[in-house]
């Protein structure tokens, strides 16, 4: 299949189901209303204790996202129709991703972004948030399908206890990040770190993930 | 010619024990040395190390615990070092054996793993004040047992023992990237930790006295962990290729 084609066909199959692309984001807002509803004190400690609980719902988020991302797929059998035509599950695989990216992970960076005013941080704040947030939503999503490939017919808890392991030290680098933005020091060292995670796994990964599918059609 | 005889000799050597068969009785044979040696190293370290060396200037009596808690953590993270690189074997070179023994190391590493943790808190209430600390070595040690977990229990989901092979495979390479970080969180973090005393390219931090104990409880303990992983993993071969003629005849 071309790239064009492709990308079409992914576009199709995510927008035919709304609960798959509009429900991780409304999700995500419910969880960004009950914050403020949770915390019973000052704007300020609603301020302060705000990046956590975006980098943490953000991951919780992309799980949702990726439930079941490749369960219809395997067993509808275009899986394996695709590796019989000899099509490259490599190029479906990281197009899927940055499919559920455009439309998940993006709107929920700029909600998020949206919300960072809202609870009274400053703007200048969430012009620094957004591209990292940009940038981390798209890794976890990639690691997150990689969970979900290995336990394809298990279910995605699983999936997630596989590899929240793996995420652990991105959320470490998000939290040195948020001490860069409250005082603007070292911000684009951090932001470029972002970038070379995202280089790196952005391309391997969907490599890997193709072989693990291929040993589940074995 | 004589290169081509060498390399013949060591592929069949190699391609002989590969086979679960003769590694099994390889193995038994070895197994009693293996074990009752390392048990009189580490047995000397420990009484050395705990009635003949002097008090720690700052810590006294306490700082003792090294001589478990160093072994169990250097093994916890040497033993995922091991497993990565026999799952790395199983992918590249289909050997059978291989997988039997990643999957035979996962278990042993949770539990030494749990056990560093255990001793690492114990030593932490004297010297620190603080069973438990939300900093960089701890936090990715328990990384390290969940790991492990995470890695046994995906094996376990699938009765299909070719593919639960290859899936661990894949996520044990994968989870290697964590053994860096565990490694070097001590000096890329500022943590309550302290960095590594014994370091291959430096003069060791520690006095002579303690480290010749500590350098023969690596050793025994090592010793030990390695007679445990040989037992797991003859377990998984009796469990695997129970179908097969020789484990009957052996049984």
């Amino acid at each position: 299949m071309k790239v064009k084609q492709s990308l079409k066909h992914e576009l199709i199959k995510l927008l035919k189901k709304t609960r798959a692309w509009l429900g991780p984001i409304l999700v995500f807002i419910l969880i960004m209303v009950a914050y403020p509803l949770t915390v019973e004190l000052t704007n300020q400690s609603l301020a302060d204790a705000f990046f956590p609980v975006l980098f943490i719902s953000c991951l919780m988020v992309m799980m949702l996202a990726t439930e079941g991302i490749f369960l219809e797929d395997y067993e509808d059998g275009s899986l394996e129709h695709l590796l019989i035509t000899g099509g490259s599950i490599y190029q479906s695989v990281f197009i899927k991703i940055l499919v559920h990216w455009c439309f998940i992970g993006v709107p929920v960076s700029i909600f998020g972004a949206l919300f960072n005013i809202g609870v009274g941080n400053t703007v200048n704040s969430s012009i620094l948030l957004l591209p990292s947030l940009l940038v981390s939503t798209y890794i976890f999503l990639i690691l997150f399908c990689f969970g979900n490939s290995l336990s394809l017919t298990k279910g995605s808890v699983l999936g997630t206890l596989i590899t929240m392991p793996l995420l652990l030290p991105m959320l470490v680098i998000l939290g040195k990040l948020t001490t860069a933005i409250m005082f603007n020091i070292n911000y684009f060292g951090f932001l470029i770190l972002l970038f070379g995670i995202l280089s790196i796994i952005m391309f391997i990964f969907p490599a890997i993930i193709s072989k693990i599918i291929k040993t589940h059609l074995e | 010619m004589l290169r081509e005889i060498l390399i013949i000799v060591i592929k069949k050597f190699i391609h002989q024990f590969a086979s679960p068969k003769t590694y099994f009785y390889q193995v038994n044979r070895i197994y009693p040395w293996l074990l009752y040696i390392s048990l009189a190293i580490y047995l000397t370290a420990i009484v050395w190390g705990l009635f003949f060396t002097p008090k720690d200037f700052v810590q006294g009596n306490s700082y003792r615990i090294i001589y478990f808690h160093v072994p169990a953590s250097f093994i916890a993270q040497s033993l995922y070092a091991a497993m990565a690189i026999s799952s790395l074997v199983y992918l590249v070179w289909k050997v059978k054996l291989a997988a039997y023994l990643s999957r035979s190391i996962a278990p042993v590493g949770a539990t030494i793993t749990f056990i560093a943790l255990v001793s690492g808190s114990i030593w932490g209430i004297p010297t620190w004040g603080t069973w438990w600390e939300w900093d960089a070595r701890i936090t990715s040690t328990l990384i390290l047992f969940i790991m492990y977990l995470g890695l046994i229990s995906l094996h376990n989901s699938f009765n299909n023992f070719d593919k639960a092979d290859k899936l661990f495979a894949y996520l044990s390479i994968i989870g290697f990237v964590q053994i860096p970080i565990i490694k070097k969180s001590v000096d890329w973090w500022s943590s309550l930790h302290q960095p590594a005393s014994i370091t291959l390219t430096e003069k060791p931090a520690i006095d002579a006295v303690m480290l010749y104990p500590l350098f023969m409880a690596i050793i025994g303990f090592s010793g030990l962990i390695a007679c445990l992983v040989i037992l797991s993993s003859k377990v998984q071969i009796y469990k695997r290729e129970k179908t097969k003629n020789w484990i009957k005849n052996y049984v």
